[in-house]
């Protein structure tokens, strides 16, 4: 693999530009993605980018490429300043941000580093020959080396590892999903993954449907990740906020959700997906969002900082360089942990409810209410008298996040990452902190399929 | 580049692959975005790198490498091979039999997006922006984007294609925002607007700035509409939600592969089985769909896919009926009919899946009006908002940005948060009319989602205004 910092000081260094900031993300990666317990697609990945934001006069461009050779970055360095000559200059561009000491972080491990295709294959091998029905899904791991240089001195890396194993077991009328996300190897069990899907799976047949209505509910980590994961994208970003499409608009130090609830942006947890700083270089800082329920804050990177001014800052939250307009990102959500010791626990605290596994194709109804719809999948059962009843078909929920949240009867006490990552362009290891969850209010809108292939 | 190829796939035969294909690629991308009167993003993107697919065992490999010379090329055909041969289990995979593909295809364009100038492009979305601008409009904002692809494909079956894609779109959005609410109205399209396989002219033919005064002007009523009341009634939907419709609930389900299960783990598989072609009703007979690689303009427009099978034009559903599938080489073969020809990978880095190319919803008769004028009561909902289907595609939940309601036969109230649910046979069943081909139209979105890692898929569907019945409408949280 290349050297990532030495790459970006060469960006930077061809840069035609007043200032010059580089971003450079190396990777190598293997996945291993099975159907049918058949490996079907076998992906090998050897990538290394460069982002070269240029300021000149005043005006920004930025311009990419993956032709870190010396000639590839001259033409970079051209292309970029083109950009910037094209653009009017902006005034309200905070310039390129100081170097700042870097906090220590994990999230590299030599034993998962040193996985290549074979330990991928037999890994994949192990959650198929663990799965009790045919396993769908995917191991994978991959190095990724990300740095930060620019003309103003920042000079910012970190090698990060990952991997995850997903297990979907699933046969005739049955399914049940599983998946575990790590950035050492010491985290990875694709055999375990395999036998939780495989035993949520055998008691999924003979599934029923449920009529639409506000049920309590029990949300596993996987389902809880990807329900923050999607409300996080406009209220927890300052972006969202000062256009005012975020739920926390007009709402900030409100109670708002139960004081159960805390949830914070925290890419310093060794339980996490742990990083050191963002695109910009700026170090990373934990944030609190909500606080025992009450509405506390956003992520910010420098140029939403500058514009919301009353005394902002970033906290170490930039977007990659491509990404800019969509604003900084939560991307290393963690929700507090409460009491209870297990899912079943949890179940006991509803008495009555739903069960959820895991969800399928999220999409934002009403991004300022926080209004989210989307069906659940693989493992959704019926609670009764506190315990975990007979299998239900997937069901259709429109919710409202802070309603969901508004009435918690408990949580189960370690978060666990779950994978937040999808895996599209360059890789960039990102998870969640989320533990199980009990809701007072789960409005399911309608049913789909049963479980199952 | 060719070349480069050629050597990948004698590589992989060297070391033991029974079929190689070897795609090598360079693509650029151009973005401009203005927000609020300043230049938001100018960027200036270049990829380049080669993708190596072998059966070795009869297993897949594939590996990739950032490098367009001979060691890259060398090295990712032995990795291919190796972990194809790491592979668990027994396999026997199958590819459908194909004539050798050779040929070169260029996008047929008037004026090259990438030699527009940058500042032009720049000026282009401010004017549209600005022309957006109204007292309730918080945030105004335009791009246009430019993308391309040059590619060449080698294969140990013969293939030697040479193809350059170009493509470009733009788009304006006005998010309008008062007393706690906000509402977005989007022109032509809320997801990255509509792109094209042409040059800069069909930037230009999308009007941007003579349609920002009605968008920002309907962005800002919004804020007053009431909202959509639930219930079951008619529903019209405008060609561009027309085109979600279909691409979620049609061209998703028909993926040969998600029927196989491929896709089973991330974005689902399909009500439909293999055994349904020629027997299962899709929809009523009003539903008549066609896939089209060949179509200009489409943003799933070649002359050979990503495995070397020709473009064709295909009936997917006729008049109710399903007649096809989309399909690889692989899944063609394990159905036991067609070649495949649908196969694309996002980028070289990928292995090329089954996706989409150009779906469209063939023309019925009549004009937008001529289908609104037959409801006595109903709505006629505008522009996608929000949208969810479950894994086998059967219940979907979609939104729209703008709706209103219809009065004997006339459009009335307008009203915000528009929603509509049902499930893809029966919702598909209670067309009743397609508006014909003067208000048929072709949109390019960029963004579908597939595969594991990621792909990002652009796809282009045609369609014209079409009548549901008995819809149920109007889903609260």
């Amino acid at each position: 693999m290349i050297d990532a910092l030495e790459t970006a000081e060469r960006a930077v260094a061809a840069a035609e530009a007043d200032e010059a900031e580089a971003v450079v993300l190396v990777e190598r990666s293997g996945f291993a993605r099975f159907a049918a317990s058949e490996v079907h697609q076998p992906t090998l990945v050897e990538d290394a980018s460069v982002s070269l934001r240029v300021v000149r006069d005043g005006k920004v461009g930025i311009a990419a490429t993956n032709d870190v050779g010396d000639d590839g970055l001259k033409r970079l360095a051209r292309r970029a300043a083109e950009s910037a000559d094209s653009a009017p200059a902006e005034e309200s561009f905070p310039g390129l941000a100081d170097p700042a000491p870097l906090p220590e972080s994990g999230g590299y491990d030599e034993e998962l580093a040193v996985l290549g295709p074979d330990d991928q294959a037999r890994l994949a091998a192990a959650a198929i020959d663990a799965s009790p029905f045919p396993a769908y899904g995917y191991l994978t791991s991959g190095v990724t080396r990300v740095a930060v240089a620019s003309s103003r001195g920042v000079r910012a890396e970190q090698e990060l590892t990952d991997a995850t194993a997903v297990v979907l077991a699933a046969g005739e009328a049955v399914s049940g999903w599983a998946g575990r996300t790590s950035w050492s190897a010491a985290g990875l069990d694709p055999a375990a993954v395999a036998r939780e899907a495989g035993e949520t799976a055998a008691r999924t047949r003979g599934a029923r449907g449920l009529e639409p209505g506000r049920y309590a509910a029990v949300l596993e980590r996987y389902a809880v990740a990807e329900l923050l994961l999607y409300f996080s994208l406009d209220s927890f970003n300052g972006l969202g906020l000062l256009e005012e499409r975020s739920y926390f608009s007009g709402r900030l130090d409100e109670r708002v959700f139960d004081p159960r609830i805390s949830i914070a942006d925290d890419a310093l947890d060794p339980a996490g997906l742990p990083k050191a700083f963002d695109f910009e270089g700026v170090p990373k800082r934990r944030v609190e969002f909500v606080e025992s329920g009450v509405v506390r804050g956003v992520v910010w990177d420098r140029e939403t900082a500058a514009r919301a001014g009353d005394g902002q800052v970033s906290t170490g939250h930039a977007p990659p360089p491509l990404e800019r307009e969509w604003g900084p990102q939560a991307s290393a959500l963690a929700i507090a942990g409460g009491e209870a010791e297990s899912v079943e626990e949890l179940a006991a605290l509803v008495g009555d409810g739903v069960f959820v596994t895991r969800l399928h194709y999220l999409g934002i109804v009403d991004p300022r209410e926080g209004v989210l719809t989307g069906m659940t999948r693989d493992g959704t059962f019926r609670i009764r008298n506190g315990r975990l009843a007979e299998p239900l078909v997937n069901l259709r929920f429109t919710v409202s996040v802070p309603d969901l949240l508004r009435e918690v009867p408990g949580l189960t006490r370690e978060p666990v990452v779950v994978n937040a990552s999808d895996f599209y362009g360059a890789r960039y290891p990102f998870g969640i902190l989320a533990p199980a969850l009990a809701t007072a209010s789960f409005n399911v809108t309608g049913t789909g399929s049963a479980p199952g292939i | 580049m060719r070349d480069l190829c050629a050597s990948a796939v004698e590589a992989a035969l060297a070391a033991g692959a029974s079929y190689a294909d070897a795609r090598a690629l360079v693509r650029r991308n151009q973005t401009v975005a203005t927000k609020n009167g300043r230049v938001e993003a100018v960027r200036d993107v270049e990829s380049e790198g080669i993708g190596v697919r072998v059966l070795a065992g009869g297993a897949w490999g594939f590996a990739s490498d950032r490098r367009l010379t001979q060691a890259g090329a060398a090295e990712a055909a032995q990795r291919a091979v190796a972990f194809a041969r790491a592979a668990p289990g027994s396999h026997e995979r199958r590819l459908a039999e194909i004539p050798p593909a050779k040929g070169t295809y260029r996008t047929p364009l008037e004026r090259d997006p990438f030699a527009v100038p940058l500042d032009e492009k720049v000026e282009h979305c401010l004017r549209a922006e600005g022309a957006l601008a109204h007292p309730d409009v918080k945030v105004a904002q335009a791009f246009v984007q430019a993308q391309r692809e040059h590619k060449v494909l080698v294969s140990s079956d013969g293939a030697d294609v040479e193809q350059e894609l170009v493509e470009c779109g733009a788009g304006i959005d006005a998010l309008a925002v008062a007393d706690g609410l906000s509402q977005l109205r989007s022109y032509p399209s809320a997801h990255s607007g509509w792109s094209a396989q042409a040059g800069w002219e069909y930037v230009e033919s999308l009007g941007l700035e003579r349609e920002a005064p009605r968008v920002a002007e309907q962005a800002a009523a919004l804020l007053r509409a009431d909202p959509c009341p639930a219930g079951r009634t008619t529903v019209v939907l405008d060609a561009e939600q027309m085109h979600l419709q279909l691409h979620e609930s049609v061209g998703h389900p028909i993926e040969l592969d998600r029927i196989y299960g491929m896709e089973a783990a991330y974005a689902g598989t399909s009500f439909l089985s293999a055994g349904d072609l020629g027997s299962l009703r899709y929809g009523s007979e009003h539903m008549n769909v066609t896939a089209d690689s060949t179509m200009a303009g489409g943003l799933g427009t070649f002359a050979f896919d990503d495995e070397g099978v020709p473009a064709g034009r295909q009936p997917i559903v006729e008049a109710g009926l399903l007649r096809g599938f989309l399909t690889s080489r692989e899944t063609a073969a394990r159905l036991g009919a067609g070649v495949g020809g649908s196969m694309r990978a996002d980028s070289w880095s990928r292995m090329p899946l089954v996706r989409m190319t150009n779906l469209n919803l063939e023309p019925g008769e009549g004009t937008l009006e001529d289908v609104i004028g037959e409801v006595d009561d109903g709505l006629y909902m505008e522009t996608n908002r929000s949208w969810s289907i479950d894994d086998k595609r059967l219940n979907f939940q979609f939104g729209t940005q703008i709706a209103w309601e219809i009065k004997r036969g006339r459009l009335g109230r307008m009203l915000r948060d528009a929603t509509y649910t049902g499930i893809t046979p029966q919702f598909w069943g209670s067309m009743d009319a397609v508006a014909g081909l003067e208000a048929w139209v072709v949109s390019g979105l960029t963004n579908c989602g597939k595969g594991q890692p990621g792909q990002s898929a652009h796809v282009s569907h045609g369609a014209a205004p079409a009548r549901f019945r008995d819809v149920q409408v109007g889903v609260r949280a």
